[in-house]
């Protein structure tokens, strides 16, 4: 595919390669050719005067007023173009004094036009009756009281003859040009797309197995350096992508392991003995606890599988922050009285969200639910609600629990992480809560972070976007309370 | 009544069918779509629970068919596919009820119970289990004539389990039913727990005989004597 797509842009760049040389070819050719032909105008131009001056010492008139020519002129060196020359003489009024013998009698122009001839020589290019284009010069002459108009022509048939011959040369060796720039160009256009071909092959050879491999970043490569960065680049996300998912789905089958090895165990152990109805049904039970629990498992693999597929389409609906979390709290509200712990709820009431409710709900869920787990008995858990800079909701759950270390602060939100891992499976989690809850705050453009050390708690900060236009509502309501916090106490 | 199961796991099907007729119902099993298809022709049934993914014709092909020629029987489908399309598309291929793999037994009987009393007015306003009364429209409750002092979620708790009394019900079912969470992901386990613990202690603490009962790995039921 990336061999085929190189090969066509190969191919463009040597036709792209040969196109720009023959333009240049001809343009330059047919360049030349204009000079030259304008410039050999000009001569024979200029040569036709000449002549003119010399043709005008030769002619003379006898008594009887006939025009003749002195033809003694033939041992000179420009007698050759001289026999060329087309010679008409003609009165002012029109009337033909004399031809010579090359002309005959064709014409050279009707009576001449006035001012034809007068103080210059009104040089002009004239077609002739039989199609002969000539450069054609003229001049008044006076023999002694004859006035007459003295035309000189001459052919431009060589000039055109020696343009072509020109033209001839100079594009005569363009098949061998093509031929020549063709080579060149497919030579050139492979060295440019070399680095790319390499980069081709190698990345050809890169497969799953095998994402650990670069492509060569050689700097005198230039652009493709860059590329190979990019893709370089590429590379490393896909391979830690590649790293993530082979950990989560060892971590599955870990998770998924654990809760199988415990209700084949039970059951295997069991049927090793004679025991009564009440211990069978005991043991039975205690199998369908693991069993619920992969129920469970396999609920939130499936979960975060549509959500890594980004199948879970959002509903969003408008509510208060504050409304959310007094509905976790309420739902919650058992567990806390049952452990003699206060959650106490302070700040913005009439900052609103819009989300969705069911996920944003279950993700403080897990927050606050987390937060009840590990605060000890007759504690309190704190709740703030902030609206902050740029339209920003700030949920903050604060726990006094044993807090967790800088290292596994970093890891909280992984996959199947648990700062304690037999504790938390024995309180029924498997690890994914936490990540789940990242997900749907980051699915509503949130940020969550974890804040903690050891012995001084926890708190959690949920980071999601206002509605909209709540800004200057809630900005208002902020003024009127002045900055005081209301207290709420469960 | 008769209730017809194609379903082609074996295991499955046969604890389905040993599940129900330990209820009142007589139970029918077909392994492929074709036999199904083939007795819901031939006999009788009130009631079919089909599972999508069968060998040969897919459930909801059966279902299609059946549909079209106007079979009217009520219809459960069973799938291990729960994602919100495969539901949509069930049930508007005509099924009655869907249900998730792997459920709870207890959820299954609620909803054949629930798909074969269709049309049967609602339970009494008074339910009575041995000497613990609850009034729904006063929503009082005494046992043994003394009033037991209930908050509300107790209270709607309680009505749940006197309306499946004698049968047990799972978590996922309160969770549903009682606490109207429809995301099965939602960490609601220790929240019923508590709530069934207090419930007991109001109700059966000081009283003989007891009446609420855990079913270890399944759930609770509410009953005269123990399971």
């Amino acid at each position: 595919m990336i061999r085929r797509f190189l090969r066509h842009i190969r191919t463009k760049l040597i036709l792209w390669h040969m196109l720009t040389v023959v333009s240049v070819v001809l343009l330059y050719s047919s360049s030349a050719a204009f000079l030259l032909f304008h410039y050999l105008r000009e001569q024979l131009v200029r040569h036709a005067i000449q002549d003119l001056e010399t043709v005008e010492g030769l002619l003379y008139i006898d008594i009887d007023r006939n025009m003749g020519m002195h033809e003694d002129y033939h041992n000179n060196p420009e007698s050759k173009a001289i026999l060329e020359r087309l010679l008409e003489v003609r009165s002012p009024d029109g009337e033909v004094l004399y031809r010579n013998a090359l002309l005959g009698n064709r014409s050279l122009g009707g009576p001449p036009f006035p001012g034809e001839g007068v103080g210059g020589y009104s040089p002009r290019t004239f077609v002739m009756e039989d199609g002969l284009s000539v450069q054609l010069v003229s001049r008044r002459h006076t023999f002694g009281k004859t006035d007459t108009v003295i035309r000189v022509a001459y052919s431009e048939a060589p000039l055109w003859e020696r343009l072509g011959e020109v033209l001839a040369a100079l594009l005569i060796p363009l098949p061998l040009v093509l031929v020549v720039t063709g080579f060149t160009g497919y030579l050139l256009a492979g060295r440019l797309l070399k680095p790319a071909h390499q980069m081709a092959q190698r990345a050809e050879q890169i497969t799953g197995s095998r994402l650990h491999e670069r492509l060569n970043v050689e700097q005198s490569d230039g652009e493709f350096a860059e590329l190979a960065q990019v893709f370089n680049g590429m590379l490393a996300r896909l391979e830690q992508s590649f790293h993530q998912l082979h950990r989560f789905t060892s971590d599955a089958s870990h998770e998924l392991r654990t809760p199988l090895a415990a209700m084949r165990s039970v059951g295997e152990v069991s049927l090793q003995k004679h025991a009564t109805a009440d211990e069978y049904r005991d043991i039975i039970g205690s199998m369908l606890e693991e069993a619920n629990r992969l129920t469970r498992l396999v609920d939130s693999l499936l979960t975060i599988a549509r959500a890594d597929a980004d199948q879970i389409v959002l509903n969003p609906s408008r509510f208060t922050a504050f409304r959310l979390v007094e509905e976790c709290v309420s739902l919650l509200e058992v567990l806390v009285e049952e452990r003699e712990q206060q959650i106490d709820v302070q700040g913005d009431r009439v900052v609103a969200i819009e989300g969705d409710w069911l996920l944003l709900r279950q993700a403080l869920l897990n927050i606050i639910h987390n937060a009840i787990k590990h605060s000890p008995l007759h504690s309190v858990i704190r709740i703030e609600i902030a609206h902050t800079e740029h339209n920003r909701v700030v949920i903050t759950v604060r726990d006094d629990g044993p807090g967790i270390s800088e290292e596994d602060i970093t890891r909280i939100f992984d996959r199947f992480y648990r700062v304690d891992g037999a504790r938390s499976r024995d309180t029924g989690g498997v690890g994914l809560g936490l990540s789940i809850t990242k997900w749907v705050i980051e699915r509503h453009g949130g940020a969550i972070r974890a804040e903690s050390a050891p012995g001084a708690g926890t708190a959690m900060h949920l980071e999601i976007p206002a509605a909209r236009d709540t800004g200057e509502e809630a900005a208002a309501a902020r003024t009127s309370t002045n900055g005081v916090a209301r207290r709420d106490s469960h | 009544m008769r209730i017809l199961i194609v379903e082609d796991e074996p295991k499955l099907a046969a604890a389905i069918k040993e599940g129900l007729e330990s209820e009142i119902y007589e139970v029918r099993l077909a392994r492929t779509g074709e036999e199904g298809f083939f007795l819901v022709h031939s006999e009788r049934f009130d009631l079919l629970i089909l599972d999508v993914m069968l060998p040969g014709r897919s459930g909801l092909e059966i279902l299609r068919q059946l549909r079209a020629e106007n079979f009217r029987i009520p219809i459960l489908l069973l799938t291990a596919r729960d994602s919100v399309d495969d539901r949509v598309e069930g049930l508007d291929t005509g099924a009655d009820d869907y249900l998730v793999k792997p459920f709870a037994f207890p959820e299954l009987q609620a909803r054949v119970r629930a798909l074969l009393r269709r049309g049967v007015p609602e339970a009494p306003v008074t339910m009575k289990l041995a000497d613990l009364e609850l009034e729904v429209s006063s929503r009082a409750v005494r046992r043994s004539g003394n009033p037991v002092d209930l908050t509300a979620r107790e209270f709607d708790l309680l009505e749940y389990l006197m309306r499946n009394q004698g049968s047990v019900v799972s978590r996922e079912m309160l969770m549903r039913d009682v606490w109207k969470e429809t995301m099965r992901a939602t960490p609601l386990d220790n929240v019923i727990d508590v709530h069934i613990a207090r419930l007991r202690r109001k109700i059966d603490d000081n009283f003989d005989p007891k009446l609420l009962h855990t079913v270890r790995g399944v759930g609770f039921v509410l009953r005269e004597t123990i399971p």
